[in-house]
This record gives structure tokens, sequence and C-alpha cells, in this order.
């Protein structure tokens, strides 16, 4: 078999070189984009003060919509559908988007009631909960649940290890447990918001 | 070093950064927590 010519194997060469450094630069740069998408949503709309509105309007009921179970966070520009599912579902459900946990209560019912979402990953960089790390204690939540509204005060954020199933447990007060991976690039623990009820509906 | 030398590097390196990506997209979907 005769070698291929020298001028072919430096094309391809330089086609090898120049494809580990988009794969890389994307290994880099994809998690940071969504902090991009943030900044300028920021600085450049109303995005944040017209959840803020919204919450208030559902909660007036002056809103022209009714809005499907989801949940409103100003401080993370979220306004999405919840959804609902069985366990043995799980990671289907979270490729679409937020999951109600099964196991846990919901916001009629009092006690905690638990969601979860990807922060991020490099099929979907921009994950629901990708925001989550910016919601600092005295953020207004709110939960749209079977047509009401119901808002939530965020009382911590914590790091937890995956192993620590606490935060699934049921409360004696009304609140909602909302949490995802963290750190972005190695998630090896979880971020976890809780926020205690303010409004009922 | 030659260019088929080189070529094999480059070959190693990119499926290097494959796996790497493939291995963290995996972790960041391994949301499931207990």
């Amino acid at each position: 078999m005769s070698e291929p010519p020298r001028s072919k194997l430096r094309i391809a060469n330089n086609l090898l070189f120049a494809c580990i450094v988009v794969i890389n630069l994307y290994i880099i740069a994809a998690p940071l984009w969504p902090q991009v998408s943030y900044w300028w949503q920021a600085h450049h709309s109303s995005r944040r003060s017209d959840l803020t509105q919204l919450i208030h309007q559902q909660l007036a009921k002056t809103s022209a919509k009714p809005q499907p179970n989801s949940l409103v966070i100003p401080a993370m520009m979220l306004n999405q559908p919840t959804l609902e599912g069985p366990e043995s579902n799980w990671f289907n459900l979270l490729k679409q988007g937020i999951w109600r946990w099964p196991a846990s209560s919901t916001p009629d019912q009092g006690g905690n009631t638990v969601f979860l979402a990807h922060r991020f990953s490099y099929t979907g960089p921009h994950g629901a909960f990708y925001y989550l790390n910016k919601l600092k204690p005295g953020d207004e939540i709110g939960v749209v649940w079977s047509g009401k509204t119901y808002t939530y005060k965020v009382a911590s954020s914590t790091e937890v290890l995956p192993t620590d199933t606490s935060i699934e447990n049921n409360t004696a007060n009304a609140e909602i447990t909302l949490f995802t991976c963290t750190p972005l690039w190695h998630p090896v623990n979880r971020l976890v918001v809780v926020a205690k009820l303010e409004t009922n509906p | 070093m030659s260019e088929k030398a080189k070529f094999w590097i480059l070959l190693g390196l990119l499926l290097a950064s494959i796996a790497l990506l493939a291995y963290l997209n995996y972790s960041s979907e391994r949301l499931f927590i207990g």
C-alpha cells in the first residue's frame, strides 16, 4: 500500500487540529454562554419587571390569559410550565424542562413541593434552572397551580451532596424546594433553593 | 516529527476531546438525587 502524499497528510492534520480546537472551545465556552444571555436581558430588556408584573396580574386575576401550571421567577428571567410524570420517566421529563417530584406535595396541599430541572448540559446548554444560583434570600417566586398563583419568598440557597435526600422530605409549613446540579462543568453537587409561602390565594 | 506521526497524535487528541465532551454531557444529565 502506498503512503498518502505529504501535502494530503498536512491538510488532514490541519483539519484535525481545527476540529480539536472547536470541540475544546465549545467545552469551555458553552457553559458560559447563558451568562452572556442573562447579562444582555438584565441590561437591555424589561423581562424581569415584566415577570414580576405577571405574578401580580395573576394574583389579581387581571391577566389576559390563564397560565398552565408553571414557575415564574423574575430573578431567573424564568416563566416555564412544570411537568408531571412518574419517577420511571425522569430522564425524558428532565430533558423537557421543570419536573415536579411526584412523591412531593403540591402547592394547594401545603407541605414541601419539590421541583427539579437541569442546570446545563452540552446537548441543551440553557437548562431551565441554569440561573438558580442567581436567587437570593427575599427574591419572589410565583407558582401557578390549578389556575391559582401562590407566591413564595426565597429563604435559603445551599449546596448538598446528591445522596442527601432530606431536601425532599415533607414539611409542616408550605414551601417549595428547587434543585439542580452544580457546579457547571463537573456537576457533583446539588444546588438547593428553599422558598417559603407568602401568599396563599 | 513526521506528518504521519502528527496525524496519529492529532487523531488521538480528537478522540479524547470527543470522549471528554460525551463524559461531561453524561455527568451533567445525571441530576437524579438519592
